[in-house]
Formats: C-alpha cells, structure tokens, sequence
C-alpha cells in the first residue's frame, strides 16, 4: 500500500492550463474519486499519476518516491480505461491471466488463486470460459477491473469506466468495483463526471474545476457542506437551489422568506449573496402557513426511490423541492414555500459564508395540510 | 385531436420488427417521452414519424391528417436526431440556419429565428464558431436549436443528451422543459434512461420489443403500472421483480408469506415491488431477515441491495429517515403486502395487490 502525493502539480498545453499548481495526496488503501465536469482537468490529472503526460513543473510521489522520468511500466499502477483493450480472442479467465503470466514471481498455484478469486468477486465464475467478443458492454468492463485488481500492484486507476456502459449493467459493474475495492484494499485513484458513482464509491472526494481542486472531503460532507456555489449545485440529484438574498444589518434575509440568516464570516458590502437550499430541505404546503412564500406549482415528476420532484414558480425566480407526499395539488395550483434554516447555506460571490447548518441533525422536506 | 396517431404501424428491417403492430396517440402541447431499452424501438418510431424510414403497414396521422405517404419535407416537425452532424466548415450559425437556407428562406427571416433559436438555448455568443471550437455540450445545444428552428408545433428529439455529463444533462433537461412552455409546443422525446424519463415527462410511454407496453400520466403510471415490464423497465433504483408460486390462495417467497386476492389463481404469479415500499426501519406486521450486500448513499437518498433467503431485494428511502446499515449486516425487512403488486405470469398485465396472511413471517 502506498499514497500518492500531488506537489504544486502544473500541466500546459500551449496557452491552456490543464491543471494549475495542484497540490493533493491520496490516501493509501482509500479509494479517491476525482470528480468534476468535462475539461476540469481530471484527466489530465490521472494520466500524469500513470505516466501516460509529462508535468509542466510539480513532483508526483507514490510513498515518498518521486515517479519524475519513470515510463509508465515501472510504475506500480493498475489502469481500467473508458475503452479497454481486451483480447476479444481469448476467455475472461485469459484475459485476467495475461499481466499475472509476465510477472515471474507468481508461480502457476498463486496465479490460479488469485484469479479464482477475482472471478468469485466480480461473480463471473461460470463466465471464466467465455470469449470476451461474446459478453456485453458491462460484462467486459467487469473483466477489465479484475485484470487490473488481480495484478495486486499498489495503484489502481479508473478513468471513467461506465462512460460506455448502459445503466443496469453500469450498477452491476458499480457493485463489482465495491466488492473488490473493499476486499483487495489497494489505493485506488476512480475519475468520473458523475456525482452519484463518487458518491457511492468513495471514502474521499476530490472536486476538480479549472484544473484545480476547490474541495476534498468524504462525500456526505461534501454534500451537507458546499464550500461553493459549484459544489452545491454539483452534489445532488437536482443540484442545491439558490435563491437571491440580501444584507439586513449584519445577517442576510432571501427572498424565500425564514428570517435573518446571520452568517459566520462578515460580508463584503458588494458581495453578490444568495442563500443555497437543497431541494430536499425545501418546506411546501398547500396552505399558507407563517413564514411561507407563495408561489405556483409548475410541475410534478419522480425522482430516486419515487419521491416527489417539484418546480416552483416564485415571484422571479424558480426553484425545486423533494417531497414525500403532496397528493392533490395540480400544476398551477399555489403552493406555500419556506428553506429549513437548519439546512440553509449562504454564499457571497459563490463562497459559503456559513449558516445555521447542523451536518448530523434529521432534515427532510415535510408536507403539511395538502 | 392528438397532435400525432400512430396506427398499428408496422416496420420490419430483414427478419427483425423493428415496431411491431404499434399503436401511440400523442396529445398536443403535452412533454411525452418515450422510454426503453436500446433497440426497443425508439428510434425507428421517430424515423417513421419525421419520413426516414417508410412503414411496412399501418398509417400515421398527424393533426389528423394522414402523412403515412408524405415526404419528409412535406411533414413539418423539429427534428433532433440522436446522431446529429455539424458541418465542420461552417459556423454555428450556418449551422443552425442550414434547413432554413435549404428552403431558400429569405435571409433576414432566417437571421430572425437563427436568433431566436439560439437564444432559447442560450448559445448566442457561439454564432461565429466552428464545431471544433466547441465543447460537447455546446454541439449538442447547437444540434437542439437546428431541431427548434422550424415553425413546427411537434418537435422530435431522439435521446439528445446521451452521452453527456450527468449536471450538463440536468441543465439541458430544465432548459427543455422550459422550452416546451415556452413555446406551448408538443414534445415527443426519447431517452433508454427511465429516471431521465420520469424526470422530463407529463406523460410516458414504455416501449419494448416495438410494441407500446402501456402510456399514461407520468405520476400515474409510476404509482398505478398495469404490466410488469413497466416496473421492471421504470424506476431508479430498479424495482424488485420475481416469481412466485401460489398455493391455496398464499405465496411464501424470499422468507415473506403472503395472501393473493381472492380471485386468483393458484400457480405462478409474478411479483412487483418498488424499493421504496421495502422499509428497514422495523415498522410494518409482514417481515423476513435479510443480510445487506451493498450500500449506496446518494446524498438525500439510500439505496440498499439486500438478500432475504437467496432472493435479491432493493430498499430506498429518504437519508434522513434512517441510519446507514452495515454491508453484510443482518437485519429486518419489512413489506406492507398491500404494497406487492400481482401480475399474470403469462401476460403480464395486472391482476392486483397481495393481501396480508395471518401468519405474516414464513420463517423465524
């Protein structure tokens, strides 16, 4: 088991910056997802651990090992690309076999353990004789983890592997990799745009924009407590809604009504301020109630787990709720809305400036008098 | 008068029935989308609709007028199909203007909605780019603002966010929704993704095998489904389904015993469950243990897959509502039979919801 260590890491291409004075360790037998929108620099980030791109400047460590010349061979590190390549001639069992069969110090026994086991893990014993040309999409990927699991080195890298995958296979896959990862305990590096899979799968997310890292930390916090704008509206399935707001006195009140908010950081007279809400922490009913703005329903659909996913019309503004209940009220219908101040972030210019938050308390959108 | 009928429409490519005898009104000014899985037949259906691809049998009318014969430039709908081009030479704006400069638009109208369209999906500063000066999203929005472009009240788009990043879709889905107010138009969308589907659509339509398997109000047919391969096909996380054999009226099946209305049948019987109706939480009289194989936190919402007595079992729920269990900790499921929707082995259709059984645990 090794960490890797990130230091003050750039990457130019031409006048691009592709990752900016990057600066990170990932912790040895954790799995890290480095999550971020398409051309944040996560990639690039990934390719320069594998040795697959040279730095700008920076050092890259595995332990306290500078990888600085090393040709991605004499790196000790697993890859499962968004393509994999696999040897569509040769069985599953093969294909796990072929980077155990180059390392000499595995005798044939050791060899046959391991893939044993793998297999067992990914639940493709009674596949061990099939031909890669023969499974689908999701099944190959399997396979591509456990040929980069079975080899045992200290690092295993994962760039996007359900890009191509179709969603039911895609869970499969997911299941796999946790299975895996929490057997085999390897530090592993797992790039994704998709908050959900980081989510899932990680003990730490590093969120990537602009070829930087703006936040790491272990997914549920990352989720309760954005640091940013980004990250609010990042996490989450919809993202955080944010609602205009203003200064009064020394707090803040927003146009979703709640009171004073006052925040831990005093605010800049100029700073642009809104108050961020996740949509699960948004109070509505159909009567009015204290404290309550009107607005309109717009629509109602389904969400995870069948909960209720509603837009809301407010005066000049829309936002989304997550509720359980709310049976009988129709699109154009009003509807009474109101943040739980327990749940309630405030941002200046996109950076949280605190609020009233508890990260461990109950929070859930409630329904009263529909 | 429903903005577009399709008739036992037929279309055979080869031995394969690409849609099969299919029968689908969709009503005017309403988000309709068509959900199911790769090859199901969405694409063909939206072919035959815009005139790429001539039916084998059956008529298609739209605003009641039959178009079953019509060329495609004699049919008038937006169009976004699911492998779009760009011309690689030309800039967006060329791009966007291109069936307008076909139709030999006069050019100050065509700059007119070229703007119009452009600005609805917000790529007005992108006018004087060439696609490979553009990001996978911006093409995309580029190839929606062309569908938008016509006068058309029907507009088609074949999965269009495919592909992209989950929070660049979400974006593209609120703008689309927008949009279709906007415009008071009729949508008619297509995505393999039913949580994309439930998320998009007023109403929804589930397809499978090129046959409709059933349409209605999205919140309807979520909570109400007549088949179980609308279950099985609509939902996230998936929904249980399974077999089970009935025996003087009861069903002991994954450690849970329960009772069948009165008027089935003994036999198989297939069962659907939606993850949320499976609690952990201990409430609930119907129980069986069950031991915890993986744990997904979503943020605001768990999803728990477990296994009761060999059967594979799904559990959400709200993350505020309990603590996060263990992976392979055991624990109690709990399922108010009334929850357990009862279909036809056979055919599938819907024949009602189990009953409680006075002895509720099969086992221990």
């Amino acid at each position: 088991m090794v960490k890797v260590v990130i230091d003050n890491v750039t990457k130019k291409f031409g006048d691009f910056t592709a990752v900016d004075s990057l600066s990170t360790t990932f912790e040895d037998g954790a799995v890290t997802c480095l999550l971020g929108p398409s051309g944040c620099g996560k990639t690039t980030l990934m390719r320069m651990i594998v040795g697959l791109e040279t730095l700008t400047s920076g050092r890259i460590l595995f332990g306290d090992k500078d990888m600085g010349g090393l040709p991605p061979r004499k790196r000790s590190v697993g890859m499962v690309f968004q393509y994999p390549v696999m040897y569509p001639t040769l069985s599953v069992e093969e294909n796990i076999a072929l980077p155990l069969n180059q390392d000499r110090s595995i005798d044939a026994a050791e060899r046959r353990r391991r893939i044993d086991e793998v297999l067992d893990v990914l639940d493709m014993r009674d596949r061990r004789g099939a031909f890669i040309g023969e499974l689908d999409a999701g099944s190959r990927q399997k396979v591509a983890v456990g040929r980069a699991v079975a080899r045992r080195s200290d690092i295993v890298l994962f760039d996007e592997p359900t890009t191509n995958v179709e969603v039911q296979a895609k869970l499969a896959l997911i299941r796999a990799f946790k299975l895996v990862t929490s057997r085999l305990k390897q530090t592993i590096i797992y790039v994704t745009h998709d908050q959900t899979e980081a989510m899932t799968l990680a003990d730490h997310v590093a969120l990537m924009r602009d070829g930087r890292i703006i936040q790491y930390d272990t997914p549920q916090h990352l989720y309760a407590v954005p640091e940013t704008e980004f990250a609010g509206w990042f996490l989450g399935n919809p993202g955080m809604n944010f609602v205009p707001a203003r200064r009064d006195g020394d707090g803040v009140t927003s146009a979703l009504g709640g009171g004073v908010y006052t925040p831990e950081r005093p605010l800049d007279d100029a700073a642009e301020i809104k108050i961020g809400v996740r949509p699960e922490h948004v109070r509505v009913s159909a009567r009015p109630r204290p404290g309550a703005v009107a607005g309109r329903l717009k629509d109602m659909n389904v969400g995870i787990a069948g909960r209720s996913i509603i837009r809301i019309a407010l005066e000049d503004f829309e936002i989304k709720a997550k509720v359980d209940g709310l049976d009988g009220v129709r699109p154009g219908d009003a509807v009474y809305v109101s943040a739980d101040p327990e749940w309630t972030s405030v941002f200046a210019n996109g950076t949280r400036v605190g609020a009233a938050m508890k990260e461990s308390a109950e929070g859930r959108s409630t329904v009263d008098g529909a | 008068m429903p903005a577009v009928e399709f008739q036992s429409v037929t279309k055979t490519f080869g031995r394969d029935k690409a849609v099969d005898d299919l029968s689908l009104t969709v009503e005017p000014g309403r988000f309709t989308v068509l959900c199911g899985p790769p090859k199901s037949g969405k694409s063909t259906l939206f072919r035959l609709l815009v005139g790429l691809e001539k039916a084998d049998g059956g008529r298609i009318l739209a605003d009641g007028v039959d178009i079953t014969d019509l060329p495609p430039g004699g049919r008038n709908f937006g169009y976004v199909p699911q492998s779009f081009a760009l011309y690689p030479h030309m800039t967006v704006f060329e791009n966007i203007a291109y069936p307008l400069r076909l139709a030999r638009a006069p050019s100050a109208e065509v700059a007119k909605r070229v703007e119009r369209s452009a600005a609805m999906l917000s790529i007005g500063h992108l006018m004087k780019k060439t696609p490979d000066q553009l990001s996978g999203g911006e093409k995309q929005r580029v190839a929606v603002a062309r569908g938008l472009l016509t006068n058309a009240s029907v507009f088609v788009l074949d999965d269009p966010l495919v592909g992209l990043d989950y929070k660049l879709r979400e974006r593209l889905m609120d703008d689309l929704k927008h949009l279709c107010e906007e415009l008071q138009a009729t949508f008619f969308y297509a995505t393999a993704d039913s949580l994309e589907a439930l998320t998009m659509a007023q109403d929804l339509v589930v397809i499978d095998d090129g046959r409709v398997v059933e349409k209605d109000d999205v919140l309807d047919l979520y909570r109400e489904p007549r088949f179980a391969r609308s279950v099985e096909l609509i939902g996230f996380p998936k929904a249980n389904v399974w077999n089970g054999t009935a025996r003087d009226g009861v069903v002991e099946t994954g450690g849970l015993r329960f009772a069948l209305p009165p008027d089935v049948p003994d036999g198989t019987v297939r069962f659907g469950l939606r993850p949320e109706d499976v609690r952990l939480d201990g409430a609930g009289e119907m129980g069986a243990k069950a031991s915890v194989r993986i744990v997904e936190h979503l943020g605001s919402e768990i999803v728990v897959y477990l296994e009761s007595e060999g059967m594979p079992m799904t559990a959400a729920f709200p993350s505020a509502h309990a603590a996060l269990p263990e992976i392979d900790a055991e624990v109690r499921i709990a399922i108010d039979p009334e929850r357990i929707m009862i279909f036809d082995a056979a055919t599938g259709e819907r024949i009602g919801r189990a009953q409680p059984h006075k002895e509720a645990v099969a086992h221990g």
